[in-house]
């Protein structure tokens, strides 16, 4: 699928759909809408998620879905506040997303409900619980 | 009745650690369960704390083999932020550093399979025509191992028109000895008892699993980012995708070496369309707001640097992937229904590239129940 395609496909799921550079979409989603936009894209047989990416901007957490498109890279963002840092697994929609959202959940502590085994991957197992290393405030 | 059997962290068949609980019934496997993180290096973290002039060497220094492939992903990852383009000398030197590495690598690696099924000769030989690619490394670069050649806004260095005769004959050295090397992997007999039909991983696995690189490759999945989101100068240079069906280990030999033919086709490609010119743009020293994502096809697939920034010389946040992380999820398909003897070879297959420390596994030789001990408890024994 090329830019255009994966634009117009994203549209319905997402507003502010960019396309940078020849290859790449930028969209962001919400949270009522974001299962149902990765739904759709596995259901036209884009079944490559490269990776989800957390990123901590202060008050929300930016969870990106980085989803291989044959030509074109789609990354979709997804703002949630850390008053309630919940998403649901996509798991059930990208097996692939399994290791991925565990460093997601021990990195950023971002809880992910409905993921199937939500040990910690890469953190030893003494580490203090509730402290997460990629956090703006673990810094201090 | 099931046991479960330790393996690792360390282990004599792989040089870095990560720690296996293979769960058999005699012979057979019929679970996997995997423990990673034993030299997690907080690179990510690192690299949001260092200039992006600081944060090109760090990146090299994920991974010691695949170091021009990281720098690489990363530059792309920082140019696209910043918005600048490299010069065109510069991005045929890039491709030529990075095929180089995909020789050295995939040499590396056929020498440690052929370690695995205990073909020793085989080992040296490989290892001996790798040294090739290496002094090709040294010639251009100045090291045999952390050659990379990218910098931020171009090259490094500069290739020199007089080293390029002793490369083309190194080339054809290298594409001698590595036709020779697919014909006998493809016919000796120890080496398809030991690898054909062996660790198969099927399409349908390595597409739901999201494999990458030659793991995905040798397993019919058609995808390599040289060709899908090409960089440098990939789109410039006509070269095939190598696909396998089988998703054995054989397979997984095989679209190695022959991937090794194509990267010498490509590296001759960009002897003769590179232009002359300047190898290096400005890069700003502050970057504005921005984010951005650069792929690369390391030796060991997809590799990905996703890049924030904030206005100032460093970066808000980089995120890495790399590709044998991505790889994690499909040991578990191919292991499983296998036996233990074909452990080694089998994890081997996916060419795992990962790193070091820590705690002991007690295992209960009663009960079979195993746990953990911490470092603390490791302290105090050593009192």
């Amino acid at each position: 699928m090329n830019v255009d395609e994966v634009a117009r496909l994203i549209k319905k799921y997402a507003d502010d759909v960019k396309i940078v550079g020849a290859r790449h979409v930028f969209a962001v989603t919400d949270k009522e809408r974001y299962i149902e936009a990765l739904t759709a894209l596995r259901d036209n047989d884009l079944k490559h998620l490269t990776t989800i990416t957390g990123v901590d901007r202060g008050d929300i957490v930016d969870v990106i879905y980085h989803i291989h498109c044959g030509e074109s890279l789609l990354n979709l963002k997804l703002s949630i506040p850390k008053t309630a840092l919940e998403i649901e697994t996509v798991t059930d929609i990208f097996p692939g997303a399994i290791l991925y959202e565990r460093e997601l959940m021990e990195m950023l502590g971002v809880q992910v409900k409905g993921h199937p085994d939500p040990r910690r991957l890469f953190l030893s197992d003494d580490w203090p619980a509730g402290k997460f290393p990629l956090r703006k405030e673990a810094k201090k | 009745m099931t046991f479960i059997v330790p393996i690792g962290p360390q282990h004599p068949a792989l040089e870095e650690p990560a720690h296996f609980r293979i769960e058999v019934k005699g012979e057979e496997i019929v679970g996997v369960d995997l423990r990673l993180g034993y030299n997690h290096k907080g690179i990510e973290q690192a690299l949001s704390d260092r200039s992006y002039a600081h944060g090109l060497y760090l990146s090299a220094r994920v991974c010691g083999i695949c170091n021009s492939t990281h720098s690489l992903a990363f530059t792309r990852a920082v140019e696209s932020v910043a918005g600048i383009e490299c010069p065109d000398r510069a991005r045929y030197i890039r491709v030529i550093d990075a095929e180089l590495e995909r020789i050295h690598s995939h040499l590396l690696w056929a020498g440690i399979a052929a370690h695995e099924i205990g073909f020793t000769t085989l080992f040296m030989l490989f290892w001996r025509d790798r040294e090739l690619s290496l002094d090709m490394r040294e010639l251009l670069f100045g090291h045999r191992i952390y050659a990379s050649g990218t910098y931020l806004g171009g090259a490094r260095v500069d290739i020199k028109e007089k080293d390029i005769p002793q490369l083309i004959r190194t080339l054809a050295k290298l594409e001698k000895s590595v036709k020779h090397y697919i014909d006998v992997c493809t016919s000796d007999r120890t080496i398809i008892a030991r690898c054909s039909g062996v660790g198969v991983l099927k399409k349908k696995d390595a597409l739901e699993l999201c494999a990458v690189g030659p793991t995905a490759r040798a397993s019919g999945v058609d995808f390599d980012i040289r060709r899908d989101d090409p960089y440098a100068a990939y789109d410039e240079i006509s070269f095939d995708v190598i696909v396998e069906r089988d998703g054995d280990v054989l397979a997984k030999v095989v679209v190695r070496l022959r991937e090794i033919l194509e990267s010498i086709g490509i590296i001759r490609q960009a002897i003769d369309a590179m232009p002359k010119g300047a190898i290096r743009t400005k890069f700003p020293e502050n970057v504005p707001e921005n984010e951005a994502v650069g792929r690369t096809e390391a030796p060991r697939g997809e590799l990905m640097y996703y890049v924030r920034s904030n206005g100032t010389n460093k970066p808000e946040r980089v995120r890495i992937r790399t590709p044998s992380y991505a790889n994690w999820p499909s040991a578990k398909p191919m292991l499983v229904g296998g036996t233990i003897a074909e452990i080694p070879i089998v994890v081997a297959s996916i060419d795992p590239c990962y790193s070091c420390t820590d705690r002991v596994t007690i295992v209960d030789a009663e009960t079979g129940k195993f746990r953990i001990m911490t470092k603390e408890e490791l302290r105090r024994l050593r009192r």
